[in-house]
């Protein structure tokens, strides 16, 4: 263990962490889809009529919400298949 | 797994020319060809896609969709054919090459401030850029921003799904991807449309509110309330 080459110290980290924050990365706006969604069914159901409006700026801000996740998606990818750290040990 | 990212098929000029330019090329003659085909044989059919893009802006940015149709309607179908083209054997997706979203996303941030020119003239657009002048950095940074997050969402949406795809037809080949190919072509169609949306609202933001027609809306739900009230008496 205390032999342990930095390259791939770095990988190891680097996987450890590409699973840990797409976990966490993945819950938090799934819970803000969710109370999105559940606050538009609710008014739907008060309001049958507003339907369609309530659709397309339904649609938009799980949009919106859901680019947190991407933005930690982007990040996991870059750490996994373009890892910038890697270079400065191979 | 290598197959998902993107290749230099050819140079020209010292350019190097990407599988995903290559598969736009054929993705815009596709359109072209079924729009000049369609044109001879039904007419009616591009009509109502037409119809469909123009009913959409209108609903979005709450005034006349005609200044806004050639650009958001050509965006939207664009995007579309270009998610779901990727399904094709021999071709990639254009949009899962991270230039695209970036070249598609760098029109929209013109696209604003030729609107707003356009509509309310070179002056009054710079001051309601900078109305308190205190705003003007939010107002640039917002700019930029939501730049960036239009393009990095189209492209992780495609990419996610493609990389999924490939990391299933290593684990398990030919049946297990089909559900989840199934899925991203619905995936790919709610990010065009969600493509389209966005630049439609980021348009409307940048015009000035318009008076007659909220008005006109206010009054129309009031008749509805009040025709409520008395079928419910």
């Amino acid at each position: 263990m205390a032999e342990m080459d930095p390259g791939t110290l770095v990988t190891i980290v680097t996987i450890i962490i590409a699973g840990l924050g797409m976990v966490i990365g993945a819950i938090a706006p799934a819970l803000a889809e969710g109370r999105a969604v559940v606050k538009a069914l609710e008014s739907i159901a008060r309001q049958p009529d507003s339907a369609g409006d309530l659709r397309t700026t339904l649609l938009i801000a799980m949009a919106l919400l859901e680019s947190t996740a991407i933005y930690v998606l982007l990040v996991v990818l870059i750490l996994l298949f373009a890892n910038p750290l890697l270079d400065r040990f191979f | 797994m290598q197959e998902v990212f993107p290749e230099v098929v050819f140079t020209v000029m010292g350019i190097p020319v990407r599988d995903t330019v290559v598969s736009s090329w054929v993705m815009v003659a596709l359109i072209v060809g079924i729009v000049l085909l369609f044109r001879q044989l039904k007419p009616t059919a591009l009509e109502m896609v037409v119809d469909f893009l123009a009913d959409f802006i209108r609903e979005i940015m709450r005034r006349p969709a005609d200044p806004f149709l050639p650009l958001i309607g050509s965006l939207a179908l664009y995007v579309g054919v270009a998610n779901v083209i990727g399904l094709v054997p021999f071709l990639k997706s254009p949009t899962s090459d991270i230039n695209t979203p970036i070249a598609l996303a760098l029109v929209v941030f013109v696209a604003v401030h030729v609107y707003g020119v356009r509509i309310m003239g070179f002056g009054p657009y710079i001051k309601s850029l900078a109305s308190p002048i205190f705003l003007l950095p939010l107002e640039l940074i917002s700019q930029v921003s939501r730049t960036i997050s239009l393009s990095i969402r189209l492209f992780g949406n495609v990419f996610s799904a493609e990389i999924i795809i490939a990391i299933l037809f290593a684990l398990a080949p030919l049946i297990v991807p089909l559900p989840l190919q199934g899925f991203s072509i619905f995936t790919g169609l709610l990010q065009a449309y969600i493509f389209a949306a966005l630049a439609a609202v980021y348009i409307a933001a940048g015009l000035p509110a318009r008076q007659e027609e909220s008005g006109v809306e206010a009054d129309s739900d009031n008749l509805e309330t009040i025709e409520q009230l008395i079928e419910k008496e």
